[in-house]
Order: C-alpha cells, then sequence, then structure tokens
C-alpha cells in the first residue's frame, strides 16, 4: 500500500497520522476506545476552531458532540487518501459551525465546503502532504501570514472563512467591487500557501 | 461541454464561497483542468491550516463525557443543553448610565441630522488608516518589547472591528457634522452580539484636558456612553467598543467633546456628530 510506504518514513507525525487511522478503523468496528483516543487527541482542534466561528462556548460544544458523533457514525467512509484524520474532523466542524452560523440568519442554503463526491473524483493525492496533513507548523506559518497580508485580503479570507459569506456578501461588507474581492481572495490564498513553502507542486 | 478558465474560482470554491450556480459550473470544468485541480489541491492545504490555526481553547472537562456517551446504545446524535455564555476575550468594560436631561435636545439634532446630504467617506479610507494604525504599534513594539501591550490593543481592536463588520446583523449608522463641526464624518456600526465600531474623520483637534465621547442614543431613554475617541493628528479615528448584550437598539448614534475621562452624559452643545440608524 502507498500509505505505508508513507509511514515508513517513520516521521513523528506520519506514526501519528496511522495511529489516526487505526483508531478509526477501531471506530468503524464498533470499538469505543478508538473514538475517546481520537478525542483526546483532536478535541481541542475541534472546539477551538468551533468556538471561532460559533462564538458561543454552549453551541460550540454542540458542534464537537455532532462532529464526534458523525466521526463514530461514519468511520467507515473516512479515506486516508483523502486527507489526515485531524482534516477530516476539520472540515466536518467547519461545515456544522457554519451551518449554525447560517441557521441563526436563516441565510439561504450554501454549501460551505466542497462537496465530498467531487473530491473522490478527482486523482488521489497519495504521499503528497498537501492531502491534508496538519502540521503544527503549517498552522503557525498560515497564522503568520494571515496577519502580514493587506488588511483587506485578510478581511475577506476571515468573512469567507470564518464566518461562511458569500464573495458577494464579503463585496457589500467591504463596500469593494465583487471582482475586486474574487481577485483578493485568490491573492491572498495563493500568499498564504506561499508561506506555507514547499511541496505545494 | 467545456466552461471558461476563471483563475479567480478555485480559491472561491475551496473556501465556499461560490454561488451555487458558479460552484456546479466549476466543478464541471475541474473535471477538464488540471491547473485548477492543482490549485484547488495545494488551497486545500491552506484551508486546513487556516482551521487549525485559531486560538487553541480547551474543551471543558465535561464535555468528554457526553461526546463519548455516542457509542452506548443508539447511535443518534443528542444535542446537549447550551452552556449559553458569549465568549469575548476582550477586557470588560464600564457602562454609563446617562442622565436624562440630555435626551430631548439631542432628538431634535437627530432630525436636523437625518436631513443632511451625502459625505465622501470609504471602507477603503477607513481600513487604509486603522492598518496604519497597526502598522505603526507593531513596529513600536519591535522597537521595544514595552510597547507590545499597544500593539496587542491595536491587533484587538482590529480583530473587534473586523467581527463587527462582519456580524450578520450588522447595522450602520451614519454620523454627519453638526455646527460646532460641520466637516467631521463618522461612520458606526453595530451588532448586538459583537459590539460597537466607530470610525470618524475630520475631527477638530482636542485641546489639552479634552476628550471625544461616543453615545449610543437609544429610541427611548438616556444617552449610553459607548466609550472615548482619541483621534490621530489627521482627526481620523476608528474604535472598537464592546457593548453590553442588554444594550438597548440604537436608534442613533453621537459623538461630543468633553472633559478628559468623560462624563455620565452628553454636553448638548458639544455635540459634534449625530446619526439615526436608517428603518
Amino acid at each position: 500500500m502507498v500509505l505505508l510506504a508513507a509511514v515508513a518514513r517513520l516521521l513523528p507525525e506520519d506514526r501519528e497520522r496511522s495511529a489516526d487511522i487505526r483508531r478509526i478503523k477501531e471506530m468503524a468496528a464498533g470499538d469505543a476506545s478508538g473514538l475517546s483516543t481520537i478525542y483526546d487527541r483532536h478535541s481541542t482542534a475541534v472546539y477551538s476552531l468551533a468556538l471561532r466561528i460559533v462564538r458561543e462556548e454552549g453551541e460550540a460544544e454542540d458542534v464537537v458532540q455532532e462532529v464526534f458523533a458523525q466521526a463514530w457514525r461514519q468511520a467507515d467512509r473516512y479515506d486516508a487518501r483523502r486527507g489526515s484524520v485531524i482534516a477530516w474532523l476539520l472540515i466536518m466542524t467547519r461545515t456544522r459551525a457554519i451551518d449554525r452560523l447560517r441557521m441563526r440568519l436563516a441565510r439561504p442554503d450554501r454549501q460551505s465546503t466542497p462537496d465530498p463526491a467531487v473530491l473522490d473524483q478527482l486523482p488521489a493525492a497519495g504521499e503528497d502532504p498537501a492531502s491534508g496533513l496538519v502540521a503544527q507548523e503549517d498552522a503557525q506559518r498560515v497564522r503568520q501570514a494571515l496577519e502580514e497580508l493587506p488588511l483587506l485580503q485578510r478581511m475577506a479570507i476571515e468573512l469567507a472563512f470564518f464566518e461562511g459569506l458569500s464573495q458577494s456578501e464579503i463585496a457589500e461588507r467591504l463596500e469593494q467591487p465583487l471582482g475586486t474581492v474574487k481577485t483578493r481572495i485568490r491573492l491572498g490564498l495563493l500568499k498564504l500557501r506561499d508561506a506555507l513553502g514547499g511541496a505545494t507542486a | 461541454m467545456s466552461t471558461e478558465h476563471d483563475t479567480t474560482l478555485a480559491a472561491g470554491y475551496v473556501l465556499g464561497t461560490l454561488e451555487q450556480d458558479e460552484r456546479e459550473r466549476f466543478v464541471q470544468h475541474l473535471a477538464t483542468c488540471v491547473e485548477c485541480r492543482d490549485e484547488v489541491r495545494s488551497l486545500e492545504r491552506v484551508s486546513l491550516a487556516l482551521a487549525a490555526g485559531v486560538p487553541s481553547r480547551t474543551p471543558p472537562a465535561a464535555l468528554r463525557e457526553r461526546v463519548l456517551s455516542v457509542t452506548k446504545g443508539d447511535a443518534s446524535e443528542r444535542t446537549g443543553q447550551n452552556a449559553g455564555r458569549v465568549l469575548l476575550d476582550l477586557p470588560s468594560r464600564g457602562f454609563t448610565w446617562a442622565d436624562p436631561r440630555a435626551w430631548l435636545p439631542v432628538a431634535a439634532l437627530l432630525v436636523i441630522s437625518a436631513g443632511l446630504g451625502a459625505y465622501a467617506w470609504t471602507l477603503q479610507s477607513r481600513i487604509g488608516s486603522l492598518e496604519a494604525r497597526l502598522d505603526v504599534a507593531l513596529q513600536e513594539a519591535q522597537a521595544s518589547r514595552t510597547a507590545l501591550v499597544s500593539a496587542q490593543t491595536a491587533a484587538m481592536g482590529v480583530q473587534r472591528t473586523m467581527a463587527v463588520l462582519a456580524a450578520p446583523d450588522m447595522a450602520r449608522i451614519d454620523l454627519t457634522g453638526q455646527a460646532v463641526a460641520p466637516a467631521a464624518r463618522a461612520r458606526a456600526f453595530w451588532s448586538r452580539d459583537r459590539g460597537l465600531v466607530v470610525a470618524a474623520n475630520n475631527l477638530p483637534p482636542l485641546k489639552p484636558g479634552r476628550t471625544y465621547q461616543v453615545w449610543v442614543l437609544p429610541a427611548s431613554g438616556a444617552p449610553i456612553s459607548a466609550g472615548l475617541l482619541a483621534p490621530d493628528a489627521s482627526g481620523v479615528a476608528t474604535v472598537a467598543y464592546e457593548t453590553a448584550s442588554d444594550l438597548p437598539t440604537p436608534a442613533g448614534v453621537a459623538v461630543s467633546e468633553e472633559k478628559a475621562g468623560g462624563v455620565p452624559s452628553p454636553t448638548v452643545e458639544a455635540i459634534l456628530l449625530v446619526g439615526k440608524r436608517s428603518a
């Protein structure tokens, strides 16, 4: 298996990643200890993201509960080729947290993250670290790079990512033409990508 | 069925900001465009790093048991009780409930200002000045560790400002200069959840021992102090205020010139900016 070849390199991240995958397999087999290990490893990241988006502790706790319940129910659907376990959990977290924001506003439904079915059609990422290994190093670099972006780029990205606003809603908020907003979001994301360096090919 | 190549779509797709029809078209395009697929992949790493890079908060210990109980019996979701607390990591501020005697004359001013016309104010320029202030504060912080607090304060101000501007319930109030400062202009942004931002320019220079003070004008009752406003040398100020969650919905916002430290209720003849929320 391609995956085992990657694990054989024995980088600490790879080892943790493969341990995560084993836990998910245990969960898929109905072993509750898998869930408690996954919870202990990742609940802080899940809770932190949920809280950043919904901004309310009780609601963030509800999101955490929903995400791990979903992980428990859908553990058999997790596909390691599509990304790490933490990536899987954080995508679910963002989707559910933004859905809650929208529910509060009763905004028309819009999918907040790419449809997983679509990603299935993309070629497998293999060992490419870009496939979703969330190294703390990546997170720190992006956080730093985000702070260094021109403020309008940063605001546009934050409004999109953490508030779930559409491009036209962002354009309205920032009093900028829609085309400008689209360009700024892309430029900003490309700068963040460049800040991650290497392995982006 | 080919679709045109638009370089901005991959970013919008990854962030989930595309409108439904745009998204559908892009998905079709992805099937045929290697360049866009590569961009989506590389930006997904950015997206995950953004998700993982938020300030770290430890979930409450009791949540663990609640979550793990999902493995017992029925796997259906349970929604837990809502703790109902707002998290704001800024220092709390005092709110001054003002003296009612100032209210009626201010109401009269509101009617006058509502008839005043257009003005030139752009968010672009406002953000530019906010950014400049943050840059200065960060440079100072690099020059001297003692200035770190001011950089953090500036950064928090930017965060708060962004949060208010992004708030789903954001209301905008345009303020116009009164007789004492006809060129002054300001715009206020208010969200019940996230606070009040006041951005002003052309503020006259303050004499020593004086300050500008921002007032929330409820539909009935006395003006409520939101806090002080200190302009820079060019008469520009942008300040984010935390507001109490039980603050009456503002019918208007005013700025007055007062003695340093602020006063419990506005001096009516010293009100230089006022604006009413449009319905």
